[in-house]
């Protein structure tokens, strides 16, 4: 039609509404809540603030919140890292479970950097198979890289209990790695560790990287329309592959960071779904390192918080279930409409 | 005498759009009416209304001399007219018969009467002078006599005034003709046609009164006596516009292209090789292979290198420039900023040690945008904001700044309206003047007769024939293009 553009918003009022559009699943979540606390005859506006008091009330809690949205951070990145560009990897989950054995293991005997570079690789392995078929035959990576998460949960129970079993423990668990190759924290004497900075630094480095790079460029074009960028010279599947590898690594670093600053060793029942929480990070945040930032200290509070909430009030820790459920299945809703 | 449809001061508005505006038209009894004009002038929300799919904020529409209102389709039924859409929604593995007959079948008992049901096609046929094989399925039969079904479906659900939407955007010469025929037919058998379109000539073939809309508003109605073809575009457009016409090359140089495989052909420096066909006649296919979007069936050389092997990129880097056919999805990402479309196969030249200057990026798209006359806000706005033909003047841009010495276009006006199908024309021949190849693939044969050095016709995947361009070809074009030997 040879009508004037359409009327261009300018950028503030853009801000605005992708802000507001960004808040919207976790404003029915606090609805939804609100009316299961009614319900049950709960003061909803009591109970929240509760759970913000103690999730942001203070240095001790501040610190519980970080730690608990590190792991968040990298498995948020690494998803968002995948989506952005039109790939949607959902084994994130068992990129960090294997880079958490991984981790364990080689910093067992060759230290922490070590560890933090083999646990990388092996997500980078991970991912590799799932890349590599869907830049080949188009292969849907929703199928294969979840089924990723289930070899990578079989694999390393087996390797624990057949290998690297620690003597002396009932559970399968690797032994404890020496404090040397921790790493470490950075407020004692509160349980966050330095990781929480690694992971920051990298959402920093995707920000410049995705928005000023060749490959970010390239990245954000196949995402966009991969037609056109096959069309326009860029090779996209070598794009899908990079993609796949990178959002791999953060993934298994993730692992090592959380093995190695937190848990200390490997154990069954390493990441109770870090990997999937991870998808919604990244929904909410839609792929914007800001916005897995917020995303990954929103689910972060909620974790941290609904912990110690109970102890305060006789409301059972469900109904935080409930409401980081809810916040997904918006954010999963958003994923469908995405593609 | 009685106006059997029309629309009395009727407004409409999309947005800030004002798609019609105080539109009154009255469209007689057993006429054919034509409503031209160029793209965004309001002929299809017009037809939309008309038809009842959409209703107007003002004015009203009028049946049979009286104001009526249409809530829906149904109500547009209900009043006898039909609507032929420009995309045919058919079952492809159903017959003709079975397609023209679906929800409207004759029953007998809890039995279909096929019997009836072939007699009832054979008879709306023959009265307006067709033949049709009713038992073929339909997705073996060409689009032309798909529209055909289409229209005797609406004419057996009781229509008396059909609309047709830009009915002739995908047939050949010869099936325009037979199309052109039938609405003749229509006529005689007292029926009334509403034809949209934007193609000159056939409008004046066949119409008994034209309406000219422009920026929504109807600039005139005339019988069709009144008017000639330079009058007609003018009125269009609303100036005067300067056709080149054919103007052969001067200097054809050394061959720049050469594809063989299953289509065999070459382009020389200072060349417009233009490819003709029915849609579907191996063009897409031969595009691909060329740009290196699907892989090769033969040896393709550029300037002298072999490039069959080579992907996308490196073919660019060898001097290859592509207009996209679908500008919507391949030619353009319509959800990236403008900047994004235009450094877009250029990025990893303008980029230094991996990274992209902001400043160089928005400096490179400003000087093509601005090159180009592209109308657009700032380098930031998202493509799909522009309009149409903008959109297409971005593609152009893209593709001609690079001074390609091949460049394939495939559709290069499609969509685009009559001022900036003759600045396009400009560009290509200013192009092949420089001493690049052009291969134009275009379903509109004026297009390619008018750029064309020589044109070559493909039928069913094959190399057909070859013709020299100019007006004098187009009959040889028309025969070659159904696969058939000129006399």
């Amino acid at each position: 039609m040879s009508v004037c553009p359409r009327s261009n918003p300018d950028k503030y009022s853009r801000v605005l509404t992708s802000g507001f559009r960004a808040v919207v699943p976790f404003v029915i979540a606090l609805v939804i809540g609100g009316a299961v606390l009614l319900a049950t005859g709960h003061n909803p506006l009591a109970f929240y603030q509760l759970l913000v008091r103690e999730s942001f009330g203070g240095t001790d809690r501040i610190a519980a919140t970080l730690s608990a949205a590190t792991p968040l951070l990298f498995t948020g990145l690494a998803t968002a890292i995948a989506f952005r560009a039109g790939v949607f990897n959902v084994g994130v989950e068992g990129g960090f479970v294997l880079g958490g054995l991984t981790g364990a293991t080689v910093a067992l005997h060759a230290g922490l950097l070590a560890g933090c570079v083999a646990g990388a690789l092996a997500g980078v392995l991970v991912s590799a198979l799932p890349a590599w078929l869907k830049a080949r035959w188009n292969v849907d990576e929703v199928v294969t890289t979840l089924m990723s998460n289930f070899v990578v949960a079989g694999l390393t129970g087996w390797l624990v209990t057949a290998f690297l079993q620690a003597k002396g423990v009932a559970n399968s668990a690797t032994p404890l790695i020496p404090r040397s190759a921790w790493l470490p924290d950075l407020l004692p004497p509160y349980g966050l560790t330095s990781g929480v900075l690694i992971a920051l630094v990298l959402v920093m480095l995707y920000a410049v990287w995705i928005k000023h790079s060749v490959l970010g460029y390239e990245l954000r074009q196949t995402g966009l329309n991969p037609r056109f960028s096959a069309a326009q010279g860029i090779r996209v599947g070598r794009v899908i592959i990079v993609s796949m590898l990178i959002s791999g690594a953060i993934a298994g670093l993730g692992g090592a960071a959380h093995a190695l600053g937190v848990v200390h060793r490997f154990v069954d029942g390493f990441s109770p779904g870090y990997g999937f929480t991870g998808i919604a990070v990244a929904l909410l945040g839609r792929n914007s390192a800001v916005g897995v930032v917020l995303g990954a200290v929103l689910f972060g509070a909620l974790a941290s918080a609904g912990t110690t909430a109970q102890l305060f009030s006789d409301i059972p820790l469900d109904i935080v279930d409930v409401l980081s459920g809810t916040v997904m299945v918006f954010a999963v809703i958003r994923l469908w409409r995405q593609r | 005498m009685s106006v059997r449809l029309g629309a009395r001061d009727v407004s409409r508005a999309f947005g800030p759009v004002r798609a019609n505006e105080g539109v009154s038209v009255e469209i007689r009894a057993g006429t054919v009416h034509a409503v031209v004009g160029e793209n965004g002038a309001g002929k299809t929300t017009l037809m939309r209304i008309l038809y009842g799919l959409d209703q107007p904020d003002s004015g009203t529409v009028v049946i049979n001399d009286q104001p009526v209102r249409l809530r829906g389709p149904a109500d547009g039924i209900g009043h006898g007219i039909g609507l032929v859409p420009q995309e045919l929604a058919m079952i492809g593995s159903l017959t003709l018969l079975e397609n023209l007959v679906l929800g409207t079948e004759p029953r007998s008992g809890p039995r279909i009467d096929w019997a009836r049901a072939r007699g009832e096609a054979e008879e709306l046929a023959s009265r307006v002078g067709v033949e049709l094989p009713w038992t073929a399925l339909a997705d073996n039969v060409s689009i032309s006599v798909r529209q055909q079904v289409e229209i005797l479906r609406a004419l057996r659900r009781g229509a008396d005034v059909l609309i047709l939407d830009e009915p002739t955007a995908a047939l050949a010469p010869a099936q325009v003709d037979d199309l052109l025929r039938l609405l003749r037919g229509l006529r005689e058998a007292g029926r009334t046609v509403v034809f949209i379109s934007h193609k000159v000539d056939e409008v004046l073939a066949v119409a008994d009164e034209i309406t000219v809309l422009r920026g929504g508003k109807v600039i005139t109605t005339r019988p069709v006596g009144d008017l000639d073809r330079t009058s007609l575009i003018e009125l269009i457009v609303g100036q005067q516009v300067g056709f080149t016409g054919f103007v052969p090359s001067a200097v054809t140089g050394d061959e720049v292209l050469t594809v063989a495989g299953s289509v065999s052909l070459s382009v020389r420096a200072g060349e417009i090789v233009g490819v003709a066909g029915i849609a579907g006649s191996g063009q897409d296919e031969l595009v691909e292979r060329v740009v290196g979007l699907r892989p090769p069936d033969g040896r393709i050389t550029l300037a002298g290198q072999d490039i069959s092997t080579l992907p996308v990129d490196r073919r660019r880097a060898a001097g290859l420039g592509y207009i996209s056919g679908d500008r919507r999805s391949e030619g353009l990402s319509m959800d990236a900023s403008l900047a994004d479309n235009t450094i877009a196969g250029t990025h990893r030249t303008l980029g230094r040690h991996g990274w992209l200057k902001p400043s160089a990026v928005r400096a490179y798209a400003k000087r093509v945008l601005d090159g180009y006359s592209v109308r657009y806000g700032r380098t930031t706005a998202v493509a799909r904001t522009l309009s149409g033909g903008n959109q297409q003047r971005v593609v152009i841009g893209r593709e001609l700044d690079r001074d390609p010495k091949l460049l394939v276009a495939a559709g290069p006006t499609r969509g685009v309206d009559v001022l900036g199908m003759t600045y396009i024309h400009d560009k290509l021949r200013a192009l092949r003047d420089n001493g690049s190849g052009v291969l134009l693939v275009s379903e509109q044969l004026d297009e390619l007769l008018d750029l064309s050095d020589r044109i070559i016709v493909l039928h069913g995947g094959r190399v057909a024939g070859e013709v020299p361009g100019g007006p004098a070809s187009r009959t040889a074009i028309g025969t070659l293009m159904l696969g058939r030997t000129p006399s």
